[in-house]
């Protein structure tokens, strides 16, 4: 049937959970344009057909002209399917500029058409540029703050940061009790944690409740 | 430079100038986070704000020369990183609608008009991206008479494939003042009373107006 192949990769977006990203499917999407492509021919013959019968184009209603429109139809309806397809993707990438960062790990790269790569590269530039004609750093301060110290867990070992007027050595599985602002840096990254699975550099641990995942 | 409790008098419009620029930050924020389209940018009110983080910034610092109580230096610290975060999430949320709406927003003068002029470079550079992307993956595949990246083929007559924001939807909403007998519809079938300080939920399309001309408060 015609435009099925085409549903599938939106099937593809409508069953991944939101702001996950599955690998770009390459196979069903050439698939896809190749139908585009046979439909078109199949679309010209018969326009040609009915030329050369020497009818009408606009007022001829016969089985050509019916055949064409189908044609023409199904090329309409892939190419919205496909356009949704990388519009929607085109969605998720974006968001990881804000969750991720500017550089995305190897396993997100992987699951990128290589147009998409270069998407998300342009993209981050124009953030990138705002934020420094605003001159105000929009990629931290993404939860309502509660309290201007935090405690926080190392994951991994960064080592000895200097925070203000005093310096702290940050290893691994080490508690400390900092001020926001200075942790911010390293908890941005929390929201990477739950994209792909990856050790972050600190978890925060509000002091308390554990408010983290109500902030996820 | 704030006051943080929900004062009643502040919903009524004679105090309106005795309202905080914070104040008014969050109600913008609030607009902009439930309305479905992108609303006017209040460059005036961004700019005040941005300059009594800055002065808070500074009395900050002289408080860690003098030696003030800590717990006094934490609550200016927490008031500040509170009005820090707001503005940051306002511009934020803009950027995302922005991103979401790029090719609608690009090609309405309108819409255009709404943003700041940082926004405005934005949005360009975005719709840009966006079309040499969809151009470069899908059109450029696709056969002659197809590959427009606004209409579905040569035979459409209007721009039938930029994605929009939905105007239509609900949206919850507290009047600030007597508005009176409404209308919500062309027709004047709908007609609803909007009293002081009241919870609606309405149609954002047909409280537009009332939004814009602050008249309403989106929640």
């Amino acid at each position: 049937m015609y435009g099925r192949r085409a549903s599938q990769l939106l099937k593809e977006i409508d069953s991944s959970e939101a702001g996950q990203l599955a690998p770009f499917n390459s196979d069903i999407f050439d698939q896809v344009i190749r139908e585009c492509n046979e439909h078109n021919s199949q679309f010209q013959s018969l326009i040609r057909k009915i030329v050369e019968q020497n009818l009408n184009i606009e007022t001829t209603r016969n089985e050509d002209h019916y055949g064409a429109a189908i044609h023409h139809l199904s090329l309409l309806r892939n190419k919205r399917c496909l356009m949704a397809y990388m519009y929607n993707r085109a969605e998720v990438i974006q968001s990881f500029r804000w969750k991720v960062g500017p550089v995305l790990p190897h396993d997100i790269q992987e699951k990128l058409h290589f147009s998409e790569k270069e998407y998300f590269k342009n993209h981050s530039a124009a953030i990138k540029s705002y934020i420094s004609e605003m001159d105000i750093d929009l990629t931290v301060d993404m939860v309502p703050p509660k309290d201007p110290y935090i405690q926080v867990r190392v994951l991994e070992d960064i080592g000895e940061v200097s925070l203000g007027d005093h310096s702290v050595s940050l290893t691994k599985n080490s508690l400390h009790f900092l001020r926001r602002t200075d942790a911010e840096q390293f908890i941005s990254q929390v929201f990477y944690l739950f994209l792909c699975d990856i050790l972050l550099s600190l978890l925060a641990i509000f002091s308390g409740n554990n408010t983290m995942l109500n902030l996820l | 430079m704030s006051s943080w409790d929900d004062d009643e008098s502040a919903a009524v419009s004679a105090a309106e100038a005795a309202t905080t620029d914070v104040e008014l930050l969050r109600r913008a924020w609030r607009n902009e986070k439930a309305a479905p389209e992108i609303l006017r940018f209040d460059t005036p009110l961004v700019s005040r704000v941005r300059e009594q983080i800055q002065l808070l910034e500074e009395t900050l610092d002289d408080f860690a020369d003098t030696g003030v109580d800590d717990l006094v230096v934490s609550l200016y610290q927490m008031d500040l990183d509170r009005t820090l975060f707001l503005l940051r999430s306002y511009l934020r949320l803009r950027l995302q609608k922005i991103e979401k709406y790029t090719m609608h927003i690009s090609r309405s003068d309108d819409l255009l008009s709404r943003l700041s002029p940082q926004e405005r470079r934005f949005a360009r550079s975005c719709a840009e991206i966006m079309e040499k992307h969809l151009e470069q993956s899908v059109l450029s595949k696709l056969p002659y008479g197809y590959d427009s990246v606004t209409r579905q083929s040569l035979s459409s007559t209007e721009d039938d494939m930029v994605p929009e924001p939905q105007l239509d939807t609900f949206v919850f909403c507290k009047t600030k003042s007597d508005v009176g007998a409404f209308q919500l519809d062309d027709i004047g079938e709908e007609v609803v009373d909007l009293v002081a300080d009241d919870l609606y939920v309405l149609r954002y399309k047909s409280i537009k107006g009332l939004v814009e001309g602050g008249r309403i408060d989106l929640i």
